[in-house]
């Protein structure tokens, strides 16, 4: 504490707490800071809260705002304790290299940095801990202007008052005089029962109005005096390199500034060990490439149309075909090579008479954020600044860090708005182009923005997966007495090679079946993969999920009997929210051919931790019509997360994921002709749209199981949706559908 | 080249650039006006919706040189030309997730209702072909149909 302010007496009300709070007086003299505008202004309580004369409370976020709502949740955990007018709030992002300099004091609970998890249990004590030790600070401001005990004094909607005086003070009044109150201990939380925001309100997100009038700023939007703007074009196959290009033909173009080449070669590279979430391993490796630097966007890109270029395609050129790859990926898969996952039992010595054998498989698909990817960088001797959308503001300091060979002090991110991530803007790899394209243009900011074509074609693609899955049924119950599966990644990227969905499905990992035998392998493939929504497990999920209910009707079972029995052992929830979505969807009617429902479950992260992470069933209900044409009428969702903090956030959560997923199922695949990816825009990749008939989604809280969590539920609803509709079409029309996109395949009855 | 004269949410401008430049661009690079989106380049999302002349158009698709005496209004002039309502149900109906689509279709759905005020759901669904990547299109309807005074 400081020693030489004025520190108050901690008032009886106070407890001990003992957590290493970041709190601590403001430097209220406002020395200017290395980060600039996201730098302390005012009366700042801690690194992570600040309160301005006029009451407005600026929450500083170290994860950046992507659609789900993570700012307004930490917003919501410090209002909860702090006590102020929500209207008083605003949510900015923190900065990640004040994180460094200041030693950590962002760094809180899991991946501090990450779009999401705001109510992880740490952060999420922590930050309604920094509200609470806030409040208790501009009480005991109060205490000491008014010469009463901060006891008597209460907070509420940013009003300090103390009812035996009538005295009352807006929080702004006393701010300054708060942010040098030392404190011996820091106050406690207050008891649940008190909660007035958590579980109670739902608060739209904070950033909505901007949006909805155009003055939000998204990385794309930024503008910065002398800007210039790059446009950019990849070696059309991975791992290929630049052979020739012809700058001179373009430089006089209107506009031009520079024509740049990328060499990943020439990153500088940082000598420091980093401190991020993935590593600075080749996941953030730039592609060969050249870029157009000119005064308009527009300029540039017509510039770089107008360029000749000559490309080493490199080995990935001689990949005929995506079919090539699959077919590989099949021939591995079987070569008994793989590693085990699950080993249960001896599968070898199954007696049943019933065996089945099947393959499943995903294709490549591409995140398709609405925001292309972009940044903008100002490159110096001396420094390095970057603007950007960023899914991990701190694996984004760092591979600017990296690529400048900058030390850490002297660079800057500033974070924007993000328009989409769902896995796609993890890695920096994308940043790591932009800051490689400015700092060839040093001195003044470069926007660097990928067209849509570039980027379906350079994504970091969803993992494909090839399974091989066996059963033999036990004779008298019907259960599978023995599973064996045999599953191949493409890539050679571990990091994206995740079993979830398989390797820990309860199904293999209770005893419910006994002989257990779950192998994984990889495919290296140029093509490159990265995080798309739910990794492996958007994948994973289908093919177990389907897989089950083969065996199901294999066995004469009703589907969703055979997996509680299956699940019967295992957690309650898992049960739980079979039996709603079952009951809402008026599951068990018999339907006439052509119509059917179907059911799946899923868990992420982790299935078989007990009370970790989220579990959904979804029952779809579709129609096939003779020709073949699919309409998936309605969605039942049940889930378990715990508890819920923003009932709203996480119905839109589940709204959003589930059109996600359902359109991964029915719609997306990307192809490969010569190792280059084929498909460059919308109209080659199509989404789902308003007009395309969408189900009507129920979603039902009643298997929520109480459980003292707040848990993930971004990446899940993308998951049990497809099994759910390819389970529904086998049950309406008896097509088993065993890789998607479903829209490929012929679904035509007689 | 020669400066291509227009308006935009009612102020003159006067534009010298390449004639091919798309509106899109125009707004963005010349004008600062970044609310409208770059999402596709060839009038597949509708993220770069605007208002020509009244009517909700793919600013992509509209090179400079076909702007002459164009009446422009795009997602910063909504507000003050009946958008208002549209914009602020947008907010407290919780909408948009990442938001980068939003304002297209907010420009789409203020277009539906200007000649449609009281839309069907096949009058939404004609109008609102604009993609949304985060899935928020039930929300999208909800709140047009509350700004229409349909019961949703």
């Amino acid at each position: 504490m400081n020693t030489d302010r004025r520190a108050f007496m901690v008032t009886a009300g106070v407890l001990a707490g003992g957590m290493a709070l970041a709190v601590r007086p403001a430097n209220a003299a406002g020395a200017p800071a290395p980060w600039g505008p996201d730098g302390p202004i005012g009366n700042e309580l801690t690194p992570w809260i600040e309160i301005a004369a006029d009451s407005t409370v600026t929450i500083r976020v170290p994860q950046p705002e992507s659609g789900n709502g993570t700012m307004t949740q930490i917003a919501m955990n410090v209002a909860e304790e702090l006590h102020c007018a929500w209207s008083d709030i605003r949510v900015v992002n923190a900065s990640v290299q004040r994180d460094y300099v200041e030693k950590n004091v962002y760094t809180h609970g899991m991946l501090p940095f990450f779009s999401g998890h705001a109510t992880d249990r740490k952060r999420m004590d922590f930050t309604m801990r920094l509200g609470a030790a806030a409040r208790e600070r501009l009480k005991l401001a109060a205490a000491a202007r008014w010469g009463v005990p901060a006891a008597q004094i209460t907070a509420k909607d940013s009003v300090l008052s103390h009812a035996a005086s009538g005295r009352a003070l807006r929080f702004g009044e006393v701010a300054a005089e708060a942010a040098k109150v030392g404190m011996l201990a820091e106050p406690e939380l207050k008891p649940e029962a008190e909660w007035t925001l958590i579980g109670k309100k739902a608060p739209p997100k904070l950033f909505l109005p901007a949006v909805a009038n155009g003055s939000a700023v998204f990385g794309i939007d930024v503008k910065l005096p002398g800007m210039v703007h790059a446009a950019l074009l990849q070696v059309p196959v991975m791992g290929g390199r630049l052979k020739s290009h012809q700058p001179e033909a373009v430089l006089k173009m209107p506009g031009v500034r520079a024509v740049v080449v990328i060499d990943p070669a020439k990153s500088r590279r940082t000598a420091l060990k980093d401190q991020t979430s993935f590593g600075l391993s080749n996941v953030t490796e730039a592609q060969h490439a050249v870029a157009v630097i000119a005064d308009h966007y527009w300029q540039a890109k017509m510039a770089l149309e107008a360029l000749p270029v000559e490309w080493d395609m490199g080995e990935g050129g001689k990949v005929s075909s995506h079919e090539a790859i699959y077919n590989a990926m099949r021939t591995v898969r079987d070569a008994g090579a793989g590693k085990a996952v699950v080993t249960k039992g001896d599968v070898a010595a199954a007696k049943g008479k019933r065996t089945f054998e099947a393959e499943y498989s995903t294709p490549y698909a591409d995140n398709a954020v609405m925001e292309p990817l972009n940044g903008t960088a100002r490159v110096t001797a001396d420094g390095c600044e970057l603007w950007c959308p960023t899914q991990d503001s701190r694996q984004a300091y760092w591979v600017a860090i990296d690529e400048t060979g900058l030390p850490p002090e002297k660079v800057t991110v500033h974070n924007t708005l993000v328009g989409g991530n769902f896995g796609r803007r993890t890695q920096a790899e994308d940043l790591r182009m932009v800051v490689a394209i400015a700092r060839q243009f040093p001195g003044v900011p470069v926007k660097t923005i990928w067209t849509r074509e570039e980027m379906f074609r350079q994504g970091r693609y969803r993992t494909p997966i090839s399974t091989r899955f066996k059963a033999v049924l036990d004779d008298a119950t019907g259960l599978p007495e023995a599973v064996s599966g045999d599953l191949c990644f493409a890539g050679d990227r571990p990091l994206f090679q995740l079993t979830q969905g398989y390797g820990d499905a309860p199904y293999f990992n209770t005893g419910a079946i006994p002989n257990v035998r779950l192998t994984t392998i990889a495919h290296p493939v140029h093509v490159l993969n990265g995080a798309y929504r739910a990794p492996c497990l958007n994948s994973n999920a289908f093919i177990t999920e389907t897989f089950i209910d083969e065996c199901a009707h294999l066995a004469g079972s009703d589907p969703l009997e055979y997996r509680l029995k299956l699940l019967a052992s295992w957690e309650k929830p898992w049960s739980d929210t079979l039996r709603l979505v079952a009951e809402k969807s008026g599951w068990g009617v018999k339907l006439p051919k052509g119509e059917g429902l179907g059911i799946a479950i899923t868990n992420w992260p982790v299935a078989t931790m007990r009370n970790f992470g989220s579990t959904m069933a979804i029952a779809a209900r579709v129609s096939v019509s003779k020709a073949g044409e699919l309409k998936v009428s309605r969605i039942d969702v049940a889930f378990d997360c715990g508890r819920i903090a923003n009932e709203d956030a996480v119905r839109n959560q589940i709204e959003g994921g589930i059109l996600f997923g359902l359109n991964m199922t029915l719609n997306e695949e990307m192809t490969i002709k010569d190792g280059a990816m084929v498909e460059g825009n919308y109209d080659e990749y199509p989404m789902l749209r308003m007009g395309d008939a969408l189900p009507d989604v129920h979603i039902h809280l009643g298997a929520l199981s109480g459980h003292n969590r707040f848990d993930l539920i971004g990446e899940l609803p993308a998951c049990p949706i497809g099994p759910a509709v390819g389970n529904a079409i086998y049950s309406a029309t008896g097509k088993r559908l065993r890789t998607t996109p479903f829209r490929k395949q012929d679904l035509s009855w007689t | 080249m020669a400066a291509v004269n227009f308006k935009v949410n009612g102020t003159a401008h006067s534009v010298d650039a390449d004639p091919s430049t798309p509106l899109l661009w125009v707004l963005r690079d010349h004008l600062g006006l970044t609310g409208t989106k770059y999402g596709c380049g060839v009038a597949q999302c509708g993220a770069c919706t605007v208002h020509l002349n009244g009517e909700a158009v793919r600013s992509c698709q509209l090179p400079l040189d076909g702007l002459a005496g164009a009446e422009v209004v795009t997602i910063e002039g909504l507000a003050a030309r009946g958008g208002e309502t549209l914009q602020r149900l947008w907010a407290e109906l919780n909408v948009p997730q990442c938001g980068y689509c939003q304002a297209g279709m907010l420009m789409a759905a203020s277009g539906l209702l200007k000649k449609t005020p009281k839309p069907s759901d096949a009058d939404i669904d004609a109008a609102m072909t604009n993609i949304c990547r985060c899935g928020t299109y039930g929300r999208i309807r909800a709140a047009i149909k509350r700004a229409a005074g349909i019961a949703a």
